[in-house]
């Protein structure tokens, strides 16, 4: 069982190539993240394991049904919290309406407010309830918490938590913050230039390197990167 | 998905009924007087003023209701939000149409209903409801405009991805086809008749316009009983051949006084005595109706292609 399974993955925007030939075992049950330089591929992966994009060439597999947390957490501006939770109920067979209300009830969201006066860590916490209440196998974030305060990025990281939990799904998300990623992830996919540097279990990985921390073999990687 | 097209929809759709409503009691009231009028003639003047009116419907139609349909939503990024939902964004693309365009077609339905009823009286006086600029404002073509233009204004916006530029794009669009549509198509959806009338001084004196601005040798606006004229051929003389522009020019400049009255005078009575005429096509008014239904199905037909060129790209092109 995989979550994510990746083989010759390219996809090329013109003629740069944002992804090059990956190829990823991601075994199921776990929380990955995805982290890398600007311009590495991530975004690009995430929306091509989401289905928002196509692959130019090479296959990607994702396990199951996916909830999808864009870049910039969107939400529609004239809808109140109520009404974003009735569209999840009108637009997804599998929707769990009791666990979206008793979450946002968690959350301190008013289901009365309208998503434009929402600040970015409810706007996020609100993304983040409706792709988890459509009950998905994997939930994916890009960027989620970037944008965040500090205090509504603890926040909306145990949330995550809490949501993979409840829901038995695998994750991946993406960030710069290494600090998030060694917070939630258990699972760690360092892109560089469009390729794999390196993935495995977070546990392994440092047991194998050298470095003691994620930061520093995250770094060690992505340095080794931009060297070739 | 159509629960969440109504719920989106709200805000433009009460809009758009009040000013439908406001529009209907205008109507309303107009009817009335048309219908209690001794001559209803009177009324052709306003007639021609809210035919031209009714052409910006479909235009605004594809400007408010379409535009910002699939625009609005690429614009603030919540297609990435929506198409992450369990609906396939082709089908999403599907409902969102269906259920606006019918909208928009039912708007257009009533005022063009409301149009056509005031316009009873008028249009029997004067008899020209099948005329080029009346012809759009009646029956059952303004739905298909109507229809025609919100499409177009929805994928249009999948095209550009911009609200406002869409809008303006559309709404220029939408009334370019309106000037094109019964100059260039709506004269060939059946073959036209044709007939050859004698340039008669009297004949010629019924015209509204007597050569060209570079002083060709042309008339213009006659008319012929129940017939939409589509195209009026030049002057020509008994030959077949179109009378050369010196002969024009003098009768046009030179013709001998004979203290004729009339509306060219003088003029006429010169040209009428070279024995010309003009070839006619027309189309007869009693293909009102069949060119009504035709115009419907051409807009219709259309709308249906554009649709499924929006289907086809929304399914095909990255969306950030």
């Amino acid at each position: 069982m995989q979550t994510l399974h990746a083989e010759k993955l390219t996809k090329r925007y013109g003629r740069r190539a944002a992804l090059l030939d990956c190829d990823l075992a991601v075994p199921s049950g776990h929380i990955v993240g995805l982290v890398g330089p600007n311009g590495a591929g991530k975004s690009t992966l995430l929306k091509l394991a989401c289905g928002l994009i196509r692959p130019t060439s090479g296959t990607l597999e994702v396990l199951g049904s996916v909830g999808f947390v864009a870049q910039d957490t969107p939400v529609y501006a004239s809808f109140s919290v109520a009404d974003h939770l009735r569209m999840g109920d009108w637009l997804n067979p599998a929707w769990d309406a009791a666990l979206a209300e008793r979450r946002v009830a968690e959350v301190g969201l008013d289901p009365a407010q309208k998503a434009g006066r929402l600040s970015g860590g409810q706007r996020a916490q609100l993304a983040l309830t409706l792709a988890a209440a459509k009950r998905p196998d994997l939930l994916i974030l890009d960027e989620p918490a970037a944008a965040l305060d500090p205090l509504a990025r603890d926040a909306f990281l145990r949330s995550l938590v809490g949501f993979v939990r409840e829901l038995g799904a695998g994750a991946v998300l993406s960030s710069h913050l290494l600090g998030d990623i060694a917070q939630v992830c258990d699972y760690l996919i360092v892109l560089g230039a469009g390729r794999v540097q390196v993935a495995g279990p977070v546990r392994q990985l440092l047991a194998d390197h050298r470095p003691a921390t994620l930061e520093e073999l995250v770094l060690d990687y992505m340095s080794r990167a931009v060297a070739r | 998905m159509i629960r969440m097209t109504l719920r989106q929809f709200r805000l433009p759709a009460l809009a758009g009924g009040v000013l439908l409503a406001l529009a209907a009691i205008y109507l309303l009231r107009l009817g009335n007087a048309t219908h209690a009028a001794r001559l209803p003639v009177d009324y052709h003047q306003t007639m021609l003023f809210l035919a031209g009116g009714a052409g910006l419907v479909p235009a605004f139609l594809g400007a408010f209701w379409g535009a910002p349909l699939i625009a609005r939503e690429l614009e603030t990024g919540t297609h990435r939000l929506v198409w992450n939902q369990s609906v396939p964004r082709r089908r999403w693309l599907t409902v969102k149409l269906a259920v606006v365009g019918l909208a928009a077609m039912a708007a257009a339905g009533l005022l063009s209903a409301a149009l056509t009823w005031a316009a009873v009286p008028v249009d029997r006086a004067a008899g020209d409801r099948f005329s080029t600029v009346m012809f759009g404002a009646r029956g059952v073509a303004p739905i298909g405009c109507a229809a025609f233009g919100f499409v177009l204004g929805a994928v249009t916006g999948l095209l550009i991805r911009r609200t406002l530029a869409t809008m303006a794009v559309v709404f220029l669009a939408v009334i370019a086809v309106q000037f094109a549509v019964p100059n260039l198509l709506r004269p060939h959806y059946l073959p036209p008749e044709r007939v050859t009338v004698a340039m008669t001084a009297d004949a010629i004196n019924r015209a509204r316009m007597l050569g060209g601005i570079t002083g060709a040798p042309i008339v213009g606006g006659l008319e012929f009983p129940d017939a939409w004229i589509t195209h009026t051929s030049e002057l020509r003389t008994a030959d077949g051949r179109p009378l050369s522009d010196q002969a024009f020019d003098t009768c046009f400049a030179h013709a001998p006084k004979t203290g004729a009255t009339g509306t060219f005078g003088d003029i006429a009575v010169c040209l009428g005595e070279l024995d010309l005429h003009v070839d006619l096509t027309y189309q007869p008014n009693r293909r009102f109706w069949p060119f009504q239904w035709i115009e419907l199905a051409v807009y219709l037909g259309t709308a249906a292609l554009l649709a499924a060129l929006g289907r086809w790209r929304i399914q095909r092109d990255t969306f950030a």
